[in-house]
């Protein structure tokens, strides 16, 4: 059974997006691994999609941020974990829908099939293993043409 | 499926009631080019800056900022990989024609990318000056731009440079309250980049601007101009530094920041490749290419192999 202040807790975190993501909140990409609350004081455990992000200090500033102002929160910690290793079967539903719809980026399985076109569901093959961030591959869709980004891992 | 217009007019109409282009479609010709020639000039203006910044990995103050900076050099060169993609689609140029253009000295690229940055303070100046008329251009044709595969794009872009404002913001601030030497050294840099990064917005735009008629674009140049200068202008000034401009002066009655006059012959120059760094620019970005034939070479090795498998 998690307290009221979990719950808010936990609400706070889930608020926070991914700085190239708005709308897309790091919850929903996994990042969260363990939420500690004990009195007023908040551990929040997380990991990266790869361990040289240069998002990390941004994310963890906001969660930060954020969970601090919850009410009866007085001291908040923010640790990026060493592991597990993040992937993207973390990656909710709510979340590939959002990053499908918003920003034409699918979702790619490691070692697993090409992932479908974002918008017309067509067959993608990778063009580069490496797209703007070391997260992301770039693809093209074989059947409606469009250049596909896929946030893979 | 691939529509077709039966006229000019037709075409427009549909543009008009904010209809989207498809790179499948039978497009007009002078629309195809003008969407083309766009899409270049930012494809080529990624490349170009992600090898400015690239520049300054070895040389960023901390792991923070070197970290920064590499993820900023791999966005903006990932941004120019999927435009060149985009703009190959259009059947003008293959992306090795736009590429060799480029490296000829035959193609166009922003102008703020024509000048030397020389320290660290150009650096910071660059990603809070530059950056912020960057992503307000790109904030403006995305908002209401006709060409579709352009547009997706655009939208993730625009999220990844947005975060590029914030470590600029962070860098500026950090340097704003540094020590004296720190802000001489920005202060030289606002007077060096000022001036180019308004020109980026560049001349004000034409009655008849295909562009903005095609709904490439959707706000004049002087406008974008405008709203920067009305916001960089008191930060700047907040934080104690000096613009290099005789003739700016607060509008009291329309409570406006109205800047001297524009000397339009800089941004000229840089589109005829003559600008202060223009030629050691494309030779770097053209050595850079011819020494990096090896990996592109072997990456299609094995995209081969993988092929043939």
């Amino acid at each position: 059974m998690s307290s009221t202040l979990e719950v808010e807790v936990r609400a706070a975190v889930a608020a926070v997006d991914d700085p190239e993501y708005p709308g897309v909140s790091i919850v929903d990409l996994g990042l969260l691994e363990s939420l500690g609350v004990s009195g007023g004081r908040v551990e929040v455990g997380l990991i990266p999609t790869f361990s040289g992000c240069p998002a990390l200090a941004m994310i963890a500033d906001e969660v930060r941020e954020t969970v601090g102002a919850v009410d009866g929160v007085a001291e908040v910690e923010v640790t990026w974990l060493p592991g597990p290793v993040w992937s993207v079967e973390r990656v909710s539903a709510r979340a590939r829908e959002r990053l499908a719809s918003d920003f034409t980026v699918a979702v790619a399985v490691h070692l697993g099939p090409p992932p479908a076109c974002p918008l017309c569901g067509g067959r993608t093959s990778e063009l580069s293993a490496f797209g703007p961030s070391r997260c992301r591959s770039v693809h093209r869709c074989t059947s409606c043409g469009e250049v596909v980004e896929a946030l893979r891992g | 499926m691939a529509r077709r217009w039966a006229s000019m007019d037709d075409f427009e109409a549909f543009l008009d009631e904010g209809g989207i282009v498809e790179s499948d479609d039978h497009m007009p010709e002078p629309y195809r080019e003008a969407v083309f020639r766009f899409i270049e000039l930012h494809a080529n203006s990624e490349l170009m800056g992600g090898l400015t910044e690239r520049d300054w990995i070895p040389r960023a103050p901390g792991l923070r900022h070197k970290m920064a900076v590499l993820a900023k050099t791999q966005d903006e060169i990932g941004h120019g990989h999927l435009l060149y993609m985009v703009a190959a689609d259009l059947g003008l140029k293959t992306r090795q024609e736009m590429l060799e253009d480029l490296f000829a000295g035959n193609s166009r690229f922003h102008n703020v990318f024509h000048y030397r940055a020389k320290t660290w303070g150009d650096q910071v100046a660059i990603a809070f000056l530059v950056d912020a008329a960057a992503l307000a251009s790109q904030q403006a044709v995305f908002k209401n731009c006709s060409y579709g595969p352009y547009k997706r794009i655009l939208r993730r872009i625009i999220a990844e440079e947005g975060f590029h404002m914030r470590f600029g913001e962070e860098r500026m601030l950090r340097i704003a309250e540094g020590t004296d030497t720190q802000r001489t050294m920005f202060q030289a840099s606002i007077d060096d980049w000022w001036w180019p990064s308004l020109q980026l917005f560049g001349p004000d735009s034409k009655p008849g601007d295909l562009l903005l008629r095609w709904h490439i674009k959707s706000e004049l140049n002087e406008v974008l101009r405008d709203r920067w200068v009305q916001k960089f202008v008191p930060l700047l000034h907040g934080y104690g530094f000096s613009i290099p401009d005789e003739g700016l002066h607060h509008d009291g009655t329309a409570d406006r920041w109205v800047i001297g006059p524009i000397d339009w012959e800089p941004l000229k120059r840089t589109l005829r490749q003559g600008g202060p760094d223009s030629a050691r620019r494309i030779a770097e970005a053209a050595a850079n290419w011819a020494d990096t034939r090896w990996v592109r070479d072997a990456l299609d090795q094995v995209g081969e192999r993988r092929g043939a498998a």
